[in-house]
């Protein structure tokens, strides 16, 4: 793995660390509601600043805190065209399944390519490192998964081409 | 090392969000994460479930059991408050009038147990007390005084004074004087003499939310924490309020306890507790974590071959996962997530509390002596 790759991640670690200090928290503005504050944002003095890592202009991750939940967004390296078109189908093939991954947020906040939501519930039933562990080695296969979806459309267009032109010798 | 200092871990349910204890400590009430309050009691060698109170219909967020009267008191998200009284076998429910239109977060019982205080999401506290003709327990607010929800209160021993802290980051010191129920001039002080909802101090220390306020056994000092992983120690809260901020290392508590005028033991989100001790001219520092963590001084020596060997198979098995940025490490400790609760038990003979218990979102009481512990008994 690239160095700067191990930098990114482990900042992105080191900051869920200290950020995912959740609480079950009712509601201030509804009545006998509990909601997300991060979502609804409707008391300013429950959300904490959020926390912007970028390695680069194209991949950034964004942490936003509040007492009951927390949200990171994250913009996936997109070097061309190709990719970008990947990594838009394969993120959307996962965000329709996003009650499976129980923390993936069914729309990404506008801006990111994909969003995670966790709530004082996830971290009462599932143990917080592990939470973290997915979130870091999410970050870290989707872009090898891009690069293979990649290199496989690559291969398997020059072997298109090589059956096609086959018929002009 | 001295033996360690969880005496007894239990694991009652998956998640418990608090916990009270009978007055002869042979009973526990506790909620686990749900609108129920179970109370189990210990057998010779286990727990037994004995009651189920179920009359709230959201999450139960707080329970107290008073030491002298016998009665609990429960508080909800459903913006309702139980006082439960054992006649017989059963516990039976009696209503409070909260006049809450958002959820109730904490409640306590007043030293002398004849008051209690809830404090809410709508961003006031309610002092309750029991009116005898009606039956009932009805209730007194202070409003519009906390800018955001009440996450915590604390009764100062001469049963006025009472502390709250906030989301709103500040803590404030109320006065709870009722007419009828509070008689005036018992003390010899100046506290009798404010009114109802009098508001004492205001201490504007936390940049962020603060949890967790503990009076010490003497009402003398005041302590909270603040989720910017801070405790803040206060003197003389009611004339010239003097403050310690100390700063941790580790991430926020959650909940404080006082021990003895000197020794506080703080609770959060890194799952141990931890000590804070001051010294003889009063400053704070913190100690030690009370858990001793495993540190497991052995693997670290074979783990370098261990992780060349794990580099080879894992490039070849699972391609990067042992070259990654390292996976966190569970905690090896008594609890395993966030102790959300701390209560204390056993008084020993000059009045400081030697045990006490703590619950966390893992679903485990843990019973603590200090006694145990060389390095703070000393």
């Amino acid at each position: 793995m690239a160095n700067t790759l191990r930098l990114y991640l482990t900042c992105i670690r080191n900051t869920l660390e200290a950020a995912m200090c959740l609480q079950n928290f009712p509601c201030q503005e509804v009545e006998r509601h509990n909601k997300p504050e991060v979502e609804l944002k409707t008391s300013p003095e429950l959300l904490l600043n959020p926390v912007l890592i970028c390695r680069n202009e194209a991949e950034k991750c964004l942490i936003e805190t509040s007492i009951n939940s927390i949200r990171i967004s994250m913009k996936v390296k997109q070097a061309d065209e190709l990719e970008n078109i990947l990594a838009k189908k394969f993120l959307r093939f996962l965000s329709m399944r996003a009650e499976a991954f129980q923390v993936l947020r069914r729309k990404p906040v506008q801006g990111y390519d994909i969003s995670f939501l966790i709530t004082n519930y996830h971290c009462e039933d599932m143990h917080k490192h592990k939470l973290i562990d997915f979130i870091v080695q999410f970050m870290e296969d989707i872009d090898k998964e891009i690069s293979e979806l990649k290199m496989s459309v690559n291969t398997r267009g020059r072997l298109v081409a090589t059956e096609f032109l086959k018929q002009f010798i | 090392m001295a033996a360690t200092a969880a005496v007894a871990i239990h694991q009652f349910a998956e998640c418990i969000t608090c916990h009270a204890w009978s007055p002869d400590l042979s009973m526990i009430a506790f909620c686990p994460n749900n609108n129920e309050v179970h109370i189990y009691k210990f057998f010779t060698d286990k727990w037994e479930k004995l009651h189920v109170l179920s009359k709230h219909d959201q999450i139960v967020s707080g329970i107290d059991w008073s030491k002298s009267s016998n009665k609990i008191v429960s508080v909800s998200h459903d913006r309702n408050s139980y006082v439960w009284t054992q006649e017989r076998a059963d516990w039976v429910p009696t209503l409070v009038i909260l006049k809450l239109n958002r959820a109730a977060l904490c409640v306590q019982w007043s030293p002398k147990e004849n008051k209690f205080a809830v404090g809410s999401g709508a961003k006031s506290v309610c002092i309750c007390y029991y009116e005898q003709e009606n039956n009932w327990w009805i209730s007194k607010v202070i409003r519009k005084r906390h800018e955001s929800s009440v996450t915590s209160l604390a009764w100062h021993p001469n049963n006025i004074y009472i502390a709250t802290t906030s989301t709103d980051g500040k803590c404030r010191v109320f006065s709870t004087f009722i007419k009828g129920v509070d008689t005036r001039g018992s003390q010899s002080s100046t506290s009798t003499d404010s009114k109802f909802g009098e508001q004492i101090a205001q201490l504007d220390l936390s940049s962020t939310w603060s949890f967790g306020v503990k009076w010490s056994p003497s009402g003398k000092t005041l302590a909270f924490a603040g989720h910017n992983s801070m405790i803040y120690f206060i003197d003389e809260v009611e004339t010239a309020p003097a403050a310690q901020n100390l700063a941790l290392r580790d991430l926020p508590l959650r909940d404080v306890l006082f021990v003895s005028e000197r020794t506080v033991i703080g609770v959060g989100f890194d799952c141990n507790p931890m000590i804070f001790v001051a010294d003889e001219t009063g400053l704070w520092s913190f100690v030690r974590f009370l858990d001793e963590r495993k540190a497991t001084p052995s693997t670290s020596k074979a783990s370098q071959l261990s992780e060349a060997l794990g580099k080879l198979y894992g490039q070849s098995k699972q391609g990067t996962s042992s070259d990654t940025v390292e996976p966190s490490k569970p905690r090896g400790g008594a609890h395993e997530n966030c102790i959300t609760c701390i209560v204390p038990l056993r008084k020993g003979s000059d009045g400081t509390t030697k045990r006490f218990s703590t619950s966390g979102l893992d679903g485990k009481i843990v019973v603590w002596d200090l006694e145990n512990d060389v390095s703070i008994a000393k």
